[in-house]
């Protein structure tokens, strides 16, 4: 039991790591934004031949931030729910409606994705693409990359939210932090919210 | 006994069903639109109507549509820029400056809110940040001052709603992107139907407490400067920063100097140099903005992807189809058609919010709107815009209507315990009566979207 607790948790905190390190990404794509613009606007860039390459960058970053934070989002528990309902149930009615919702419609969903993504990855590298653009940032495998990478960290944290769920659902008492941190209803996770 | 009626041909009834009654597990949106997709995918495949080659292809859009679309960075750095602007207090300062300017009006407090929500829209489109700062910073003092709640509750969700239409908004961004018109079109179309619905705010708010003068007592005059240049003074120094930012942000786009994704990242970058000004950026304050803006990022990322799953899988599943089918069997004019459209919209609104309507209704309907034919009304080639803003403004309902109000859950969550939702429930019931007459207004009078992106592109 002690080892599932300490799974979820070292499952959580990777994730929050990796989460909050991605965050910080938009500064950097902020910051090429607007150089691109400073430079084409004011120093006439020549050809633009940097602009296409940063313009690929942007979405690049955008991509990187989105596809990690996708994990963190629900970890940290800001994916929009509809609680109308929700906040009436049991704790223990809310820990099975998850465990059942991660299995049915997680799950499946970030298998496939994974699947198919390392798929559109691979294909990408073995002929070798480039930029649609001639100019632009090559090696499209990367961020094609990061599909199958973004919906596997989804998929450890489902699998550390449903490990707490039925470590929950087995000894209510066990963790009562997690507990009311993922399981309370919305007055409860609000008093809970960890700092930072 | 039903012959000739196959369940296979129903599926994607099933699906929209399905993703209705899911969503109210309180599983996270985004998972339940996506989840649903899949599962239709599985459940295709056992009937024989779907390939699981298929599935290769929902990756393909998701990079094709979500990742690898440059027009979608906007959306990242317009929240970033409305997140700085929120948290480093310099939207803050606007609502008390315009607080102690209206002070003596009737009804001060919420007109100073519906300015304050007018100008900010300006700068989030992500409407949780604004109705959440209002909340928290008017709501209090409305309520010391003896407004009446329903008053108070009502403005505030209104005017933080205005967020996502008045640009630059992410919903218009995604809105523009669906319908493939431009970004900046729709920009310049929604700038007089959403100052047109913040003055039927005003007009309202004025003219009901001119009527009834109990509702909203004015501050006390000792409040604040009294005279005249520190007044001014007070006014340039935290109303005119951010208001310059926004329209230098606007005015670059609608000049076809910045495409919105330009614009957005300067305006990103122009909010952190206002809280500089204001001596207030640090580490700490820039790790919770990133930390708040690129969450919410996220969260509206996630549910475009899983909405790309959904409404691959049920256009396979021939959903297109079963939507013109059921359209044509009703056997209505364009007007019917278009009015219907409009009302589904609103309807569903009590039950969805405005990424699930935008994501899923609008690549269904817009095949059906764009063959449409409204004779001198309007022309054919302006019908796309001129149903963005329809959509838009009809869309600033879905915030306001319980059940699933997102601004009003968001308001009671952080408003004082002595404000009960009856209060909220009976405040709304006002503004979204305007904007329903918004929305006929701009059916009316299509030159309320269309004038501006002409007269200005021209």
């Amino acid at each position: 039991m002690h080892t599932l607790h300490r799974i979820s948790h070292g499952l959580e905190k990777a994730i929050t790591v990796i989460g909050k390190g991605a965050m910080w990404v938009a500064i950097p794509l902020m910051l090429v934004i607007v150089f691109d613009v400073v430079t084409r606007k004011f120093f006439a860039q020549s050809m633009g031949m940097i602009s296409s390459k940063l313009q690929d960058l942007e979405w690049h970053l955008n991509g990187i931030i989105i596809m990690v934070l996708m994990s963190y989002g629900y970890l940290a528990d800001t994916h929009v729910r509809i609680e109308l309902i929700r906040d009436r149930l049991s704790t223990q009615a809310r820990a099975w409606i998850e465990v059942a919702g991660i299995l049915v419609l997680m799950v499946p969903f970030c298998l496939l994705m994974i699947y198919f993504g390392y798929d559109f990855a691979e294909r990408s590298f073995l002929q070798q693409e480039q930029s649609a653009a001639m100019t632009g940032l090559g090696q499209r495998w990367m961020i094609k990359a990061i599909i199958p990478i973004g919906f596997a960290l989804a998929l450890l944290a489902t699998f550390s939210l449903m490990l707490k769920c039925v470590l929950f659902l087995i000894d209510p008492a066990g963790d009562p932090a997690a507990a009311r941190r993922y399981l309370g209803n919305t007055a409860a996770k609000r008093a809970a919210e960890p700092e930072g | 006994m039903f012959e000739g009626v196959y369940i296979e041909d129903y599926l994607p009834a099933f699906m929209f069903l399905a993703v209705l009654l899911l969503m109210f597990t309180g599983l996270p949106v985004a998972w339940v639109v996506g989840g649903v997709g899949i599962a239709f995918g599985f459940i295709g495949f056992a009937l024989d109507v779907f390939s699981p080659v298929e599935f290769f292809s929902i990756v393909t859009r998701i990079y094709g549509e979500t990742i690898s679309n440059p027009v979608l960075v906007a959306i990242t750095m317009f929240i970033l820029m409305g997140v700085m602007l929120e948290k480093s207090g310099i939207a803050e300062d606007l609502l008390r400056t315009m607080q102690i300017v209206l002070r003596r009006v009737p009804g001060g407090l919420a007109l100073a809110v519906t300015i304050v929500g007018t100008v900010m829209a300006a700068s989030t489109g992500v409407i949780g940040a604004s109705v959440v700062m209002l909340t928290i910073l008017a709501l209090p003092v409305m309520l010391k001052q003896r407004y009446d709640r329903a008053l108070a509750t009502g403005t505030i969700a209104a005017s933080g709603t205005l967020g996502i239409l008045i640009p630059p908004s992410i919903m218009l961004v995604l809105v523009a992107n669906l319908l493939a018109v431009s970004v900046g079109d729709l920009f310049m179309a929604a700038v007089i139907p959403g100052l047109a619905l913040s003055g039927l705010y005003l007009a309202y708010i004025a003219i009901r407490c001119a009527l009834q003068p109990s509702l909203a007592p004015p501050l006390d005059s000792a409040e604040g400067p009294s005279d005249f240049g520190s007044l001014m003074l007070l006014l340039v120094k935290s109303f005119v920063p951010p208001t310059t930012l926004i329209m230098l942000v606007l005015g670059s786009i609608f000049a076809g100097w910045a495409t919105p994704t330009e614009a957005s990242g300067v305006g990103a970058f122009g909010a952190f140099v206002l809280a500089a000004a204001h001596g207030r950026l640090s580490v700490s304050l820039t790790r919770e903005v990133l930390k708040d803006a690129m969450l919410t990022s996220a969260m509206v990322f996630f549910i475009f992807i899983g909405a790309t799953a959904l409404s691959y899988v049920f256009r396979s599943l021939g959903g297109d189809e079963l939507v013109v089918d059921l359209i044509d069997s009703l056997g209505l004019g364009a007007w019917g058609i278009l009015i219907m459209i409009m009302a589904i919209m609103f309807v569903l609104g009590f039950f969805l919010d405005w990424i699930q309507i935008t994501l899923i209704i609008v690549p269904v309907f817009a095949p059906v709107i764009e063959l449409l034919d409204f004779g001198t009304h309007i022309a054919q080639a302006d019908i796309m815009v001129w149903f963005g803003i329809l959509v838009s403004v009809n869309l600033q309902a879905s915030f306001l209507t319980p059940p699933l109000g997102f601004a009003l859950f968001i308001l009671k969550g952080s408003a004082p315990p002595e404000v009960t939702i009856q209060d909220v429930y009976r405040g709304i019931v006002p503004f979204v009566l305007l904007q329903l007459l918004g929305v006929a207004l701009v059916l009316a009078l299509p030159e309320m979207a269309l004038w501006l992106p002409r007269v200005v592109f021209n």
